[in-house]
């Protein structure tokens, strides 16, 4: 037997007819990697600057912002769902910690506030998707509209100044010259990785994703689980917001008005599927990389920011074509498996 | 009735192959008109692809289709229609959102110009409703229909457009008992209007009742072909396999043990379909078969063990202690209660998921310490399960979307079984799998009675019912009205007649 061999003969340590089947994600994952290294050959062969460490921690400062939201969006996208009111949430997230901030309090208290007033919309637009089943788009749309406008109204419309500057620590440079934000963005990077691979509720989410029904039916909490990946979508804006201010040092309003869509195609291009129960970090991590790459070696080259933004649609448009392709070589791969499935001489043990 | 003369489909050494795999070898037969032919085979045996060259949807590496005695060309699936050949497909498509008339007119809707006559497509989806004999409402929405109803707007579909050949592929998988016999007589109906019908099933009693003609696919290889009057299912069934079909040892008869696992008192439900004080008992290692037609309430029973219905009154006993009847799945595991639902697509499997993940998700809890999954145990496990149910797949880590039905109902199962449950409840255990495969997953359920579980089936193959229960226990009309032991060939009609059908 070729492919069909039962897997009962992979328990037995008997492996000679095991191939190395790359999942899906890998896969993903290879042609990411790679789009990125000959997008980065093309920027340092225009400018030698490109690859020069100050401005890869640079790239990495400003998608970390980004990066950080992504994750939460990661983790809505796999649940099935995705939250367009992070583009509300992280500028609210950065009025908030510069108004307390401005009050005097210290910085991880107005990191709490920022956090919380966040988390609010979270758990209103988890009420909405998980228990009075309004779909995601409309639900994370009126709370987008709701947090957008409240960040306004606190923010009176204009930029709110840091009175100290010193409270820019959240973007700072300490450990190793780097950048905080960079290592807030890869610390929360690795617990999600965690959350997702070993634990229960990592998987949890991944079934509930991948078909609802079942996973109800598995006895798996889906209205809870539903409201927490909003909460904790919720969370990562108002952190990301507030991170955002501490680079700005000014709280804005307008500052990251955009989070929603770029952190979407972040996560799709890092290989999750819209339809729920696919998705993983270090494909998200690339696709943020990305596009803060496309971004930063463009504007270095000088062009202009109109076209930056056709090309990130051009690029997230050939990653998903690039993915179909697969799909239908791999469809085709399956067909040629069942086929050969069911030989009814096969021993079976 | 309108009699049309048709032509014969003929074909000729039609041969496929997908990268080195041979799908269809050299397969040669006719289908003529006025004849109902059964294609039979295992999932893989080349069933579907022989059905999409047909329909256009794939073409033969070498050989020829003929019809009449001129050969034809069906590249496309709108040249397939040309020539008179309509597929129904097992998952149909039609447009949810338009009605009953358009969808019989789909594509080509009475017009002038631009502009097309919801009149002039009433009178015609009207007439040919009529004269067809059928009973559909016109008007209603595609996606407001029963699951029979949309596949009659299929038939009528086919038939109004005056098809030569008409291929089903496993038609009757998501009917009840009267849809499927309804559906059968309209099969018949359209043979004796003179087109011929290839009918693709996996139910021998069916095929048996209807067919004239007999194909069985067996590795891309056409290994029988004749006349159905001339053989009987015992011979069908070891073409298919080639082997004969082994017979299932070890039924306990008389000699269960007193011990109730499961016992329910009094189970009573207002609302259709409704309960009227049903009280029944699982004992240990003890299979229970619920036998009744749709809406007869033997369903009922099992999705609320399931805990899918929280309105059923009345007692329920696990291992003789009192629990409170399952409000949520969640609740009817934690009472020690496995449930496998009758749709594994939709209610059953998460198509996303590794085999690995799929056989631990009901136990994750237990394998898990700190909500951390202890991967090693988590693996052990899935490979324990997979030995035992015989799973093929590539690998323990390939998706569960992508193996076929049998070894995804192996998986569905095993994942209730990880759980330990003191009883098992299935609902339909072997819908739409092949022989093969549903012979080895009755040997299961037996194995597992052997080591003590207590298992109540609810099935409405009523073959199945006969071949794997203990005991069988006839629902109608919300009433358990008869009970059967020692339950022999015999006993399949005299079920069938006690549950009010046929």
């Amino acid at each position: 037997m070729d492919e069909s061999t039962a897997i009962s003969r992979f328990s037995k340590g008997n492996s000679p007819f095991r191939k190395v089947v790359l999942s899906e994600a890998t896969i993903r994952f290879i042609i990411l990697g790679i789009f990125l290294v000959v997008l980065s050959l093309i920027f340092s062969s225009r400018n030698a600057n490109f690859t020069s460490g100050n401005n890869l921690a640079n790239i990495l400062g400003n998608a970390s912002v980004i990066g950080i939201v992504s994750l939460g969006q990661l983790l809505v996208i796999i649940s099935g769902g995705f939250d367009l009111s992070v583009s509300g949430t992280v500028p609210l997230g950065g009025v908030v910690f510069a108004i307390i901030l401005n009050k005097g309090w210290s910085v991880p208290a107005a990191l709490l506030a920022a956090v919380a007033i966040a988390g609010i919309f979270g758990l209103a637009n988890g009420i909405l998707v998980g228990f009075v089943k309004i779909s995601p788009l409309i639900a994370t749309l009126g709370t987008w509209y709701i947090s957008a406008g409240f960040a306004l109204t606190l923010s009176d419309g204009v930029q709110i100044p840091f009175d100290d500057r010193a409270d820019g620590i959240l973007s700072a440079r300490t450990v190793f010259g780097v950048n905080n934000q960079i290592w807030i963005f890869l610390g929360i990077s690795l617990v999600v990785t965690f959350l997702l691979r070993f634990t229960v509720f990592g998987r949890s989410l991944y079934a509930l994703g991948g078909n609802r029904e079942a996973a109800r039916l598995a006895g798996i909490p889906v209205s809870a689980m539903t409201v927490s990946v909003y909460v904790i979508s919720a969370f990562m804006g108002g952190l990301a917001g507030a991170i955002l201010a501490s680079q700005l040092l000014t709280g804005s309003g307008t500052a990251g008005i955009n989070s929603a869509l770029q952190s979407i195609a972040a996560v799709v291009l890092g290989g999750a599927a819209l339809t729920g129960g696919v998705g993983f970090v270090a494909g998200t991590l690339v696709g943020v990389i990305i596009l803060g790459a496309l971004s930063n070696g463009m504007s270095m080259l000088g062009i202009p920011a109109f076209f930056q933004t056709m090309a990130t649609g051009i690029v997230l448009l050939l990653a998903v074509i690039l993915s179909q392709f697969r799909k239908r070589g791999s469809f085709r791969k399956s067909e040629q498996v069942s086929s050969s499935k069911s030989q009814p001489q096969h021993p079976t043990n | 009735m309108m009699i049309v003369d048709h032509a014969g489909v003929t074909l000729n050494n039609l041969t496929k192959s997908y990268g080195s795999q041979k799908v269809l070898h050299e397969v040669s037969f006719s289908l003529n008109p006025g004849q109902i032919t059964g294609l039979l085979g295992e999932n893989g045996a080349g069933k579907s692809t022989l059905a999409k060259i047909l329909a256009g949807a794939t073409t033969p590496d070498t050989g020829s289709i003929l019809i009449g005695n001129k050969h034809v060309s069906l590249q496309t699936p709108r040249e397939s229609l040309a020539h008179g050949i309509s597929f129904i497909p097992q998952e149909l498509i039609y447009v949810p959102r338009l009605t009953v008339a358009e969808n019989i007119c789909l594509g080509r809707w009475p017009r002038k110009g631009f502009v097309t006559s919801p009149t002039q497509m009433k009178t015609f989806a009207e007439s040919e409703v009529t004269r067809l004999g059928f009973d559909l409402p016109l008007q209603s929405e595609m996606n407001s229909l029963s699951f029979a109803q949309q596949q009659t707007v299929e038939i009528v579909k086919a038939l109004s457009r005056d098809s030569k050949l008409i291929i089903l592929d496993e038609p009757t998988a998501a009917l009840n008992n009267d849809e499927s016999a309804q559906l059968l007589s309209i099969m018949g109906n359209m043979a004796l209007s003179g087109a011929s019908i290839l009918y693709i099933s996996h139910r021998l009693d069916e095929v048996f009742s209807i067919c004239t003609a007999l194909q069985v696919l067996r590795n891309g290889s056409l290994v029988f072909s004749g006349d159905a009057s001339l053989t009987d299912p015992a011979e069908v069934i070891s073409h298919i396999l080639g082997r004969a079909e082994v017979q299932l040892e070890g039924r306990r008869g008389n000699a269960i043990s007193q011990k109730a696992v499961l016992k329910i008192e009094n189970w009573s439900r207002q609302q259709y379909p409704s309960l009227d004080a049903v009280s029944l008992e699982v004992h240990e290692g003890e299979i229970v078969g619920l036998y009744g037609l749709a809406g007869s309430g033997a369903e009922v029973v099992a999705q609320t063990l399931g805990g899918l219905i929280p309105d059923v009154v009345g007692m329920t006993f696990i291992d003789q202690a009192a629990v409170t009847t399952p409000r949520s799945p969640r609740h009817s595991r934690l009472a020690g209660i496995g449930y496998v639902p009758a749709d594994r697509k939709l209610q059953g499997l998460v198509p996303t998921l590794s085999v690995r993940n799929s056989l631990s998700l009901l136990i994750m809890r237990r394998l898990a310490k700190w909500g951390v999954i202890n991967a090693k145990a988590e693996l052990a496990n899935a490979n324990g399960m997979a030995t035992d149910t015989q799973l093929r797949a590539r690998s323990i880590e390939q998706t569960v979307g992508e193996l076929s039905g049998g070894n995804q109902q192996k998986v569905l199962m095993a994942s209730r079984i990880a759980q330990k449950p003191r009883v098992l409840v299935l609902q339909e255990p072997t819908r739409g799998v092949d022989v093969g495969a549903r012979v080895e997953l009755h040997k299961l359920l037996r194995k597992l009675a052997d080591s003590g579980t207590g298992q109540l089936v609810v099935t409405s193959d009523i073959e199945e019912a006969v071949q794997i229960c203990d005991r069988l226990l006839i629902f109608r009309e919300g009433r358990v009205t008869r009970e059967f032991r020692d339950l022999n060939s015999e006993t399949q009609s005299a079920a069938l007649h006690a549950a009010g059908g046929m």
